[in-house]
């Protein structure tokens, strides 16, 4: 009786013992057996905790150990324990990041050269491999929802922007710029008129000198058989000379003029083209123009922004609605 | 040095039970108190070994204040009085032997041989040879009582304090009983208090006889003192006449 | 005595709660009299320590079987309902970790407590309380032992000791059942559910089981005690003795469950 009682308690009591003991480590992973310890550093530790998995292409490989910040205070080292005949990528570093929405984080072996755009922290230490961990989820959404939030000042600022008042100032500036240019291109028009008007004068005076020195020459070579006398002759190759300047002074005049009118023609066209511009703007035409003249346009831009906040501020809400199905 | 109680008081609640009881064994005698049922005899024996404390008065075991004593001394006091319960109190779990020995277990310099001699011995001493290896609840009323008493005498007490020991018990079985407690005297040189109401095993087994009655000691004298009193309510209840005990 | 008007209509409860908050502060003070007692009965170790070994069989081998079959078919409920529960977004991994969570932390530790306060505290109550109207309570005293050390200590320290295995015992009853269960009922592979069991596993909560249990182990038996002890009135009274040893540790498993999930987790 006794020895029968004193055999029962004990075998609860070492039944006890190893369902306890055993369940524990099973469920901790299992008993794991030599393993190799990795070291990482990071400039954040997310969310992750010493016992989740550490992943190497998918495939878990180990759990972490130990997160702690280095003493210096720069980063987190993170301790795990793999599996000892785990080849590890040359390149390795370790990038921390959420592994399903429930909380549970892991530290995932990957090769750096498929990971350019993260920014891996360099601890100067041996045998660190470099790390960085992602932002949460609940940091990505509030990236977003920063973001969300500038696009709604912009889209406020603009609408506060264009109002009816600017529209007007903008047109009367545009108008007075084409006046400006229509004086302008009258100006430059009267001008050059004078101009042509000097010119034809000067080669009109210069033809009649040309005439006159003709009938000035058939006279003088008449009167030369008569008088031969050098004089005369001087005379008429100075008279000869000046002609030929003044002809070429009309000719360079003329090319001044050609010039300026060229100018003076392109400045009208560009005045043109903005005053057309603006008209259109004005009676709506184009994108500028729709937004200045349509009021419920710019009310469905500033929309589709507050919309966008919505929708931004639901996923944070409740993830699982848009993402769940990339989770699992 | 004997027992001693002077003036003892005890209340239940609103119920007082002791009111001033007072009385002194001398040595080596067997005494009774006799009263109804009810009437606060068996708490007058647990005031003895310091199971209940009296609210006033003082309970005396050899010179010491029962009620004052630290539990060391109070444990030291019990090993020298032995208790036969009304129903016997034997641990039903155990033996009728297991039982007997109880006591001695606790006793230094007692190995396993000595108890089992000892305990031998005791059933000797109450006619239950052979029925050590029997559990309680497999005893006769009469053999329990007898199996209570060895317990009680096992550890060799110098007194002995039998709370009702023939009650329910048939008149052969309860003479069987009374003669025990006789013996207990004449062989064991105990000194007994004996609690009961019935007078016929009183006038057989006591030397002198106290008549409990309102809480107080109404009648203390000899078996042949008690049955010529001329006190009405005492010869009542000796008698069974309820007018005269009631005083109708 | 007439102070006002209203005295007489409402002296009766007033009088009748006054008189409960009394007896309640006066139970609890026998308690801790009782518990008193027993931390010094420790020394006397040479009155419990034989005893200790059959109260271990009594209070803790034979509540294994009873133990067992609760915790199996909470096991089966845990599965199918974590399964019903689950249905749709979340994977159904996750009926590996409610089960385990739940049997580990809650209903492990507390369905045990509770049952075995049944069984164990009401067992102890009645035999205790037959002990004490019997007088054999006042036999052990007048034979020297001191009671509390004789009964107290050895059933109470048994529920302590032993209660950590049954309860530890039962939780693996619990996950296995629904480990079944899951495989054959609700199509789901071994490696899903232990994926689900080990998702959240924490060492820390098979302390915080065994924890809970040493609790309600001392809890069950100690109030065992109490109410065996405190009996009177002879066979009715032992049965309200259990009785209120079943409510009243059971009230006191569920405080105190509440009370490590708020100072340990």
């Amino acid at each position: 009786m006794e020895r029968r009682r004193e055999i029962l308690v004990g075998l609860v009591v070492v039944l006890g013992i190893a369902v306890g003991v055993v369940g524990t480590i099973w469920l901790q992973g299992g008993w794991r057996g030599d393993q190799l310890m990795l070291r990482a550093a990071s400039p954040s530790a997310g969310q992750l905790v010493a016992g989740a998995s550490v992943k190497f292409r998918g495939v878990a490989v180990g759990r972490v150990e130990s997160v702690a910040v280095v003493p210096s205070g720069e980063a987190v080292m993170i301790e795990m324990s793999v599996r000892p005949d785990l080849a590890i990528p040359p390149d390795a570093a370790v990038l921390v990041a959420p592994e399903s929405f429930f909380g549970d984080w892991q530290a995932e072996i990957i090769a750096r050269d498929e990971y350019q755009v993260h920014p891996f922290l360099e601890f100067p230490e041996e045998g660190v491999l470099p790390g960085v961990a992602l932002p949460d989820f609940s940091r990505l959404t509030a990236t977003a929802d920063q973001i969300a939030g500038r696009l709604t000042t912009i889209s406020e600022r603009f609408e506060v922007a264009f109002t009816e008042e600017t529209a007007m100032n903008l047109k009367n500036l545009i108008d007075n710029l084409g006046l400006i240019s229509d004086d302008l291109s009258k100006m430059i028009s009267q001008q050059a008129a004078r101009f042509d008007e000097l010119a034809v004068g000067v080669s009109e005076s210069a033809r009649e000198l040309a005439g006159a020195a003709r009938t000035a020459r058939t006279m003088l070579e008449n009167a030369d058989s008569l008088l031969t006398d050098a004089g005369v002759g001087t005379m008429l190759g100075d008279a000869g000379e000046s002609m030929r300047n003044l002809r070429t002074l009309t000719g360079d005049m003329r090319e001044a003029m050609a010039e300026m009118r060229a100018a003076a023609q392109q400045g009208v066209t560009t005045m043109n083209r903005l005053e057309g511009l603006m008209a259109r703007a004005e009676s709506g035409e184009g994108l500028m123009g729709r937004l200045l003249a349509d009021q419920e346009l710019a009310e469905g831009v500033t929309t589709a922004v507050a919309n966008l906040n919505t929708l931004l501020a639901d996923i944070k809400d409740n993830p699982t609605r848009y993402l769940s199905f990339s989770i699992f | 040095m004997s027992i001693q109680l002077a003036g003892v008081h005890k209340a239940f609640g609103p119920k007082k039970v002791l009111r001033g009881f007072t009385l002194t064994l001398r040595e080596g005698e067997t005494a009774a108190i006799v009263g109804p049922s009810g009437c606060g005899k068996s708490v007058l024996l647990k005031h003895l070994v310091g199971l209940l404390r009296p609210d006033a008065g003082t309970v005396f075991v050899d010179g010491r204040s029962v009620g004052d004593l630290r539990r060391r001394e109070l444990v030291e006091l019990r090993r020298k009085i032995g208790f036969v319960f009304q129903f016997a109190a034997l641990f039903d779990s155990m033996t009728v032997a297991a039982n007997v020995s109880m006591g001695l277990r606790r006793l230094p310099g007692w190995d396993r041989k000595r108890i089992a001699e000892r305990v031998g011995e005791c059933l000797g001493l109450v006619d239950l040879n052979g029925l050590g290896e029997r559990f309680p609840a497999e005893l006769s009323g009469g053999q329990r009582k007898r199996a209570g008493l060895a317990r009680a005498i096992a550890a060799s007490p110098k007194y002995l304090l039998y709370d009702e020991p023939t009650t329910g018990l048939d008149p052969v079985t309860t003479s069987v009983i009374d003669r025990l407690i006789l013996r207990m005297r004449d062989e064991l040189g105990v000194t007994a208090l004996v609690v009961t109401h019935d007078m016929t095993s009183a006038f057989r087994v006591a030397d002198r006889i106290t008549f409990l009655h309102g809480g107080k000691a109404r009648f203390t004298g000899t078996p042949a003192e008690v049955r010529t009193a001329g006190d009405d309510v005492l010869r009542g209840f000796v008698e069974g006449d309820p007018a005269l005990y009631y005083g109708l | 005595m007439v102070l006002f008007p209203v005295t007489v209509p409402l002296s009766r409860p007033l009088a009748a709660s006054g008189r409960s908050t009394l007896a309640a502060l006066g139970s609890i003070g026998q308690a801790s009299a009782l518990f008193a007692g027993s931390v010094r009965a420790l020394r006397d170790i040479g009155v419990w320590g034989p005893l200790l070994l059959p109260q271990m069989a009594r209070v803790g081998v034979a509540s294994v079987p009873i133990a067992l079959f609760i915790a199996m078919f909470t096991g089966i409920v845990m599965s199918l309902q974590a399964s019903y529960t689950l249905t749709g977004t979340i994977p159904l991994y996750f009926v590996g970790t409610m089960v385990g969570k739940t049997m580990i932390l809650e209903l492990g530790p507390v369905l045990t407590g509770l049952t075995l306060a049944g069984r164990v505290g009401a067992n102890i109550s009645a035999e205790l309380g037959t002990m004490r109207v019997t007088e054999q309570v006042d036999a052990l005293e007048t034979l020297a032992y001191n009671p509390i050390a004789y009964l107290v200590v050895p059933r109470t320290l048994a529920g302590i000791l032993m209660f950590p295995f049954v309860v530890l015992l039962a939780i693996a009853m619990g996950i296995m059942s629904g480990w079944l269960t899951a495989l054959q009922l609700l199509d789901m592979s071994s490696p899903e559910f232990i994926k689900g069991l080990r998702l959240f596993f924490e060492p820390w909560d098979v302390w915080f089981a065994v924890v809970k249990s040493v609790s309600f182990g001392a809890v069950v038996t100690g109030i065992g005690c109490f109410c065996g002890l405190q009996t009177d009135q002879g066979a009715e009274g032992v049965g309200r003795s259990a009785t209120r040893t079943v409510v009243v540790s059971s009230m006191i498993i569920l405080c105190l469950d509440a009370f490590w999930a708020a100072v340990l987790l």
